[in-house]
């Protein structure tokens, strides 16, 4: 088993799909249109990878890279145009939750279903079962079809299957990390677990974090191609530099005009031009960092002038797009007046975002918001990275304070010297 | 160990169905209790429609139409074989068949959710199906030998023949699934053809109606011997109720044919399976 073999060795893999602008799939279509208007698209330009046995490896890369062609190939999903892909050894590929489950089906049965799917032996299931049904905790449920479990039920049933797989090779599209948090850290325990087993893992991940602290190995996949790959601490640093860089044709850094407008019909009577971030650590290029002072800085160009109009920015977590924070002059009693080119700027002393990445909409609007001139949504990447000490934190937001304390004299004391009143705490 | 993902020859094809036997076994048991759970009879549906059947075909015959259409020579110990049990018996054979071919249509395309997150050997797919279709054969079976042991004597050393025969069937479906469950993954309108051409397929077979009654017509004899379930249901009528020895020039060409299509069927599916997960 030892030895330099790869476990897996992708050899000049492309891969295309074919996008079809109307498929015909009766006979009646076929015979009528005689042929199917298609264009290739091609996801894979010439994969060369290897994965080294016993290695976690993070695919990482902007979406619509082709990372996840890349790990459906792999998982021989999808079979190349060209090149060759050589695995060695039993894989479990963990795209979804749930893979195979059947409604009708009992909880048991699914989980014999479910994990025969994932590549188990019968053997190997009833060994891990009770385990599973631990995890799941529905150990009375599992003679009811899955149909009549709530969601929470179906997905712990889901996810404990998922993490009983014990595979030679194992891999795991992000998919599987959203929602629970609780899955989230089980999950990649487990992903720990095997590859101190020496189970070799591939992971395709938009968490750079995921990836640096789970990973050895990293390939920064790139319009198809790989675009780096290495030690995952150099790989993601290199990404990242790019990503800030706005050097990524898939990354919002760089925005697209026809795109991402929120879904607001825009009147163009201003425009949003560019938008940066300054920040101490020199040049709008640079990443932002917790605790940092930062300014967004926003070019406009109005095509008549305009007094009526407010700037507004909101910022999004870029996992679960929740709303971190918004707000637009209007609202912060600050007159806008726009004629011809303009530089617009929000000034934040203490950037008070934690670790991760964040999208920045930013928007040009009357106050009122029902005349919308022009809209750039989520488009602007705010990737944030904090030293270890703000790292360690939980939450939306970071929110800079100091621990104290301090030993009071004994409580008999407390009673003789009466305090002042909470309502005379001054306002 | 090493596993390419251009597929390889037959034998590693063939292989690789084999060692995802416990697999295809999950999804032949999902099959079955999907089908029959939540009804009232359960399993016994599959049993109650082909009975149903046969008591539907023979009041027609018997007090409609008033023919007995089945007239093979009698079997060597004189005991004559009720119209009844001699149809119930070609349906059994034909319904391994019917169901196998008619379920595989949709086999691949009804599996999309499972093709474009996990890989198996596709083949496996048609493959249930035609197993699934068997265990349900294996009960009508039980019922069958039942049946004729009260009617007509306990089975004769002639039922040996029996699995030969099954086999032969079930090759031939197993190609034909394989072919189809391909075909409608480009084409949905086979699902509803092959619906339609197995009505015409169970006429065109020698199952109500024996190859005597129709011998006065040697033309439409040979064009029913062309036809690959004839054999089988005869020889299959004769190991089982008649106490005779099947029709081997018949078998022989029904496996010919057998073969040939698991090999055509082979092909096109291997051909094409590759692109299943980004068609369906």
């Amino acid at each position: 088993m030892a030895g330099s073999e790869p476990a897996i060795s992708c050899r000049g893999v492309w891969k295309s799909y074919r996008i079809y602008h109307q498929r015909s799939h009766t006979l009646k279509e076929k015979v009528l249109s005689r042929r199917n208007l298609y264009e290739d698209f091609w996801a894979l330009k010439g994969i060369d990878l290897d994965v080294s046995r016993g290695t976690t490896t993070g695919i990482i890369g902007t979406n619509g890279s082709g990372k996840s062609t890349l790990l459906k190939t792999m998982a021989r999903i999808l079979t190349p145009n060209r090149g060759s892909l050589e695995v060695h050894g039993k894989m479990s590929p963990l795209l979804e939750l749930g893979t195979g489950f059947h409604p009708e089906l009992t909880g048991r049965e699914n989980v014999y279903l479910g994990s025969s799917l994932l590549g188990q032996s019968r053997r190997q299931v009833d060994e891990r079962y009770d385990e599973i049904v631990d995890f799941a905790g529905i150990a009375d449920f599992m003679d009811t079809p899955v149909k009549n479990y709530s969601s929470g039920m179906y997905a712990r049933l889901a996810f404990a299957v998922a993490i009983s797989v014990d595979p030679e090779i194992l891999l795991v599209d992000e998919v599987l990390s959203v929602g629970d948090e609780g899955f989230q850290v089980r999950c990649h325990q487990r992903m720990a677990e095997l590859r101190d087993q020496g189970c070799t893992v591939v992971v395709v991940s938009h968490s750079l974090a995921t990836v640096r602290a789970l990973c050895s190995e990293a390939a920064w996949i790139d319009a198809g191609t790989v675009r780096q790959c290495g030690p995952s601490g150099d790989v993601v640093a290199a990404y990242l530099d790019a990503v800030h860089e706005g050097l990524l044709p898939g990354a919002p850094g760089a925005p697209a005009p026809a795109e991402g407008s929120g879904g607001h019909t825009l009147t163009g009577e201003a425009r949003i031009l560019d938008v940066s971030f300054v920040t101490p650590r020199g040049g709008p290029c640079a990443a932002l960092h917790t605790g940092d002072p930062v300014t967004i800085r926003i070019r406009t160009v109005a095509s008549r002038p305009l007094d009526d109009v407010s700037c507004g920015i909101a910022i999004h977590r870029g996992d679960d797009a929740t709303l971190v924070f918004g707000q637009n002059t209007a609202e912060a009693g600050y007159a806008l007046h726009l004629e011809g080119e303009s530089v617009v700027e929000f000034a934040v002393e203490q950037l008070p975002l934690r670790a991760g990445a964040h999208t920045l909409t930013v928007a040009l609007h009357d106050a009122a918001v029902r005349t919308v001139f022009d809209w750039h949504d989520k488009r602007y990447p705010l990737l944030v990275r904090a030293d270890d000490a703000r790292r360690a934190s939980a939450g939306a937001a970071y929110i800079e304070g100091r621990w104290s304390a301090t030993a009071l004299p004994a409580a008999a004391g407390l009673e003789e010297r009466p305090g002042p009143p909470p309502q005379a705490v001054p306002a | 160990m090493a596993t390419a993902v251009v597929p390889g020859r037959w034998a590693a094809a063939a292989r690789e169905l084999i060692g995802a036997r416990e697999l295809t076994w999950n999804l032949v048991q999902r099959d079955l209790k999907v089908r029959h759970r939540g009804t009232f009879l359960g399993m016994l549906w599959s049993l109650t429609t082909p009975l149903l059947i046969v008591g539907l075909y023979y009041f027609i015959f018997t007090f409609i139409l008033q023919v007995t259409p089945a007239g093979d020579q009698p079997r060597p110990d004189g005991r004559a074989v009720p119209f009844a049990v001699y149809f119930f018996c070609g349906l059994t054979l034909w319904n391994l068949f019917a169901n196998s071919v008619g379920a595989s249509t949709t086999s691949v395309v009804g599996s999309a959710y499972l093709l474009n997150k996990v890989y198996f050997p596709r083949a496996i797919l048609p493959l249930a199906t035609v197993l699934s279709a068997l265990v349900t054969f294996g009960f009508e079976l039980a019922v069958l030998v039942v049946i004729t042991a009260v009617t007509v004597g306990a089975p004769s050393v002639q039922l040996l023949w029996a699995p030969v025969i099954v086999a032969i069937v079930l090759l031939t479906a197993f190609g034909l699934a394989l072919l189809l469950s391909a075909l409608t993954v480009f084409l949905r309108d086979v699902t509803h053809f092959v619906g339609v051409f197995m009505q015409l397929w169970f006429w065109g077979t020698p199952i109500i109606y024996s190859l005597q009654f129709v011998q006065s017509r040697p033309g439409l004899v040979q064009l029913l011997k062309l036809n690959p379930m004839t054999g089988t249901v005869v020889s299959f009528r004769n190991v089982v109720l008649l106490d005779r020895p099947p029709g081997l020039k018949l078998l022989a060409y029904d496996a010919i044919v057998a073969v040939a299509l698991v090999a055509l069927g082979a092909w096109v599916f291997g051909r094409w399976q590759r692109v299943f997960s980004e068609v369906v």
